[in-house]
């Protein structure tokens, strides 16, 4: 049966005050019937609910009826909604998706919480809670980042407790011989007529598994073991090829992508000339912005699976958290 | 000078096929890893990985920082018998 939007909003107009004074109703809208959880070509008025009660425990009046002048109806659980808390405010408990960043870093995203030993830590990156490597433990760590307006001492939330060292690529090579045997190759490139050409690479290439640091709140009040749009973590998992993923970030918020691929070697330009090369890391779509960085990868089931930390137009580069667990020394 | 240029020229190409060849029943991680260096020598090449086809199957794919014909003319379509794709993915920063 075709439906008319304008007939189906005009009917919601009238039914509308009668459907949200019944309990457990928190909004009513028009959307598509869904039937056994498929969705159907049909309008219906939806109505939110808390929580989805069987008929059989509801007063008659508190009934959603199945359907309104011939409109069908549906109830949806949608829980409670919530006044919308910006990412870049300074809610205490701080969950994970919420603005952090080292007193000289602009801002990055509070990932989650973890554990070393038996304390609680918030994981980020390196580059954003330890100013990729030019700050000291000790240092104060703000929520939100300065670049929010964060402040130190009135925003202090953390001091930094370890990080991992970002190795850089050594600047081109000095070496005689190899710019020597480059030369000929590139002679020899422009002889057979290629365009292609050769640098030379520092024979020293280091590579880098995560961009990770933990800082240790000054208070355990200060945080929640909560990431923004996201809930609790159940654990940890492993990410793979074609994995469904989603993150909570300051900037971009909950985003949702897949991982394009695994096994990523990938060159990461951090300013000011400095390259760090990463390996194992897994690349996803372009699922990030600047200020997303440190925050959680999580699979359906959200397990933690990674740490996102860099990106570019198209592409969004995530470590492994087996390998940030592992470097960090740290548990869920 | 014109011999000894040729010289090298003939190695490199020894050394592409060589390992082409002695290497058919390698992993694609293992093809990856080996031919990794060399990629990462070509002007442009930011990322090297392993992705999926549209149907499903295991690629190599090398990320560019931007359009580079020359680099991309001298990437092969195949690495022991894996397909290899090109993917421009712009310059990855931190985010």
């Amino acid at each position: 049966m075709p439906q008319d939007l304008e007939m189906v909003r005009a009917t919601l107009d009238r039914a509308r005050d009668g459907i949200l004074e019944r309990a457990n109703v928190v909004a009513a809208g028009v959307g598509y019937k869904v039937t056994r959880g498929v969705r159907t070509d049909d309008l219906a008025i939806v109505a939110s609910v808390t929580e989805k009660v069987p008929p059989e425990r509801l007063a008659a009046r508190d009934l959603v009826p199945a359907a309104v002048d011939g409109i069908p109806t549906d109830v949806l659980p949608t829980g409670e909604f919530r006044a919308f808390q910006s990412r870049t405010e300074r809610p205490r408990p701080a969950p994970g998706g919420v603005s952090i960043g080292h007193r000289n870093v602009t801002a990055g995203t509070l990932g989650c919480l973890m554990r070393r030993g038996g304390q609680v830590v918030i994981l980020s990156n390196n580059h954003v809670l330890a100013n990729s490597n030019e700050a000291a433990r000790g240092d104060a760590i703000l929520q939100p980042g300065a670049h929010d307006g964060g402040r130190f001492p009135g925003d202090h939330i953390a001091d930094l407790a370890d990080f991992v060292p970002i190795v850089f690529l050594e600047p081109p090579s000095e070496c005689r011989f190899a710019s020597s045997v480059i030369s000929i190759l590139n002679a020899g490139c422009v002889l057979i007529g290629s365009k292609t050409r050769y640098r030379t690479l520092s024979l020293q290439v280091t590579d880098n598994l995560v961009d990770a640091a933990i800082a240790r709140p000054v208070d355990g009040a200060f945080v929640e073991d909560e990431i923004l749009e996201l809930g609790a973590l159940t654990g940890l998992g492993s990410g793979s090829l074609g994995m469904a993923i989603r993150k909570s970030g300051r900037t971009t918020g909950l985003t949702a992508g897949e991982v394009t691929q695994v096994d990523v070697t990938v060159n990461v330009q951090y300013g000011a000339g400095r390259t760090a090369r990463f390996t194992d890391q897994l690349m996803a779509g372009p699922m990030s912005q600047g200020g997303d960085s440190g925050s959680a990868v999580v699979d359906a089931e959200n397990r933690l699976v990674g740490l996102l930390f860099a990106g570019s137009d198209s592409s969004t580069i995530i470590n492994r958290i087996e390998h940030v667990v592992a470097e960090l020394d740290l548990t869920r | 000078m014109k011999r000894s240029v040729a010289g090298v020229l003939a190695l490199l190409t020894l050394c592409w096929s060589a390992t082409d060849e002695g290497a058919m029943h390698q992993n694609i991680q293992n093809v990856k890893a080996e031919n990794e260096a060399r990629l990462f020598a070509l002007p442009g090449v930011v990322s090297v990985g392993i992705g999926l086809d549209p149907a499903g199957g295991e690629v190599i794919v090398v990320g560019l920082d931007r359009a580079r014909p020359a680099t991309q003319e001298s990437i092969p379509a195949e690495l022991d018998g894996y397909p290899v794709r090109v993917d421009i993915i712009g310059t990855v920063r931190p985010r």
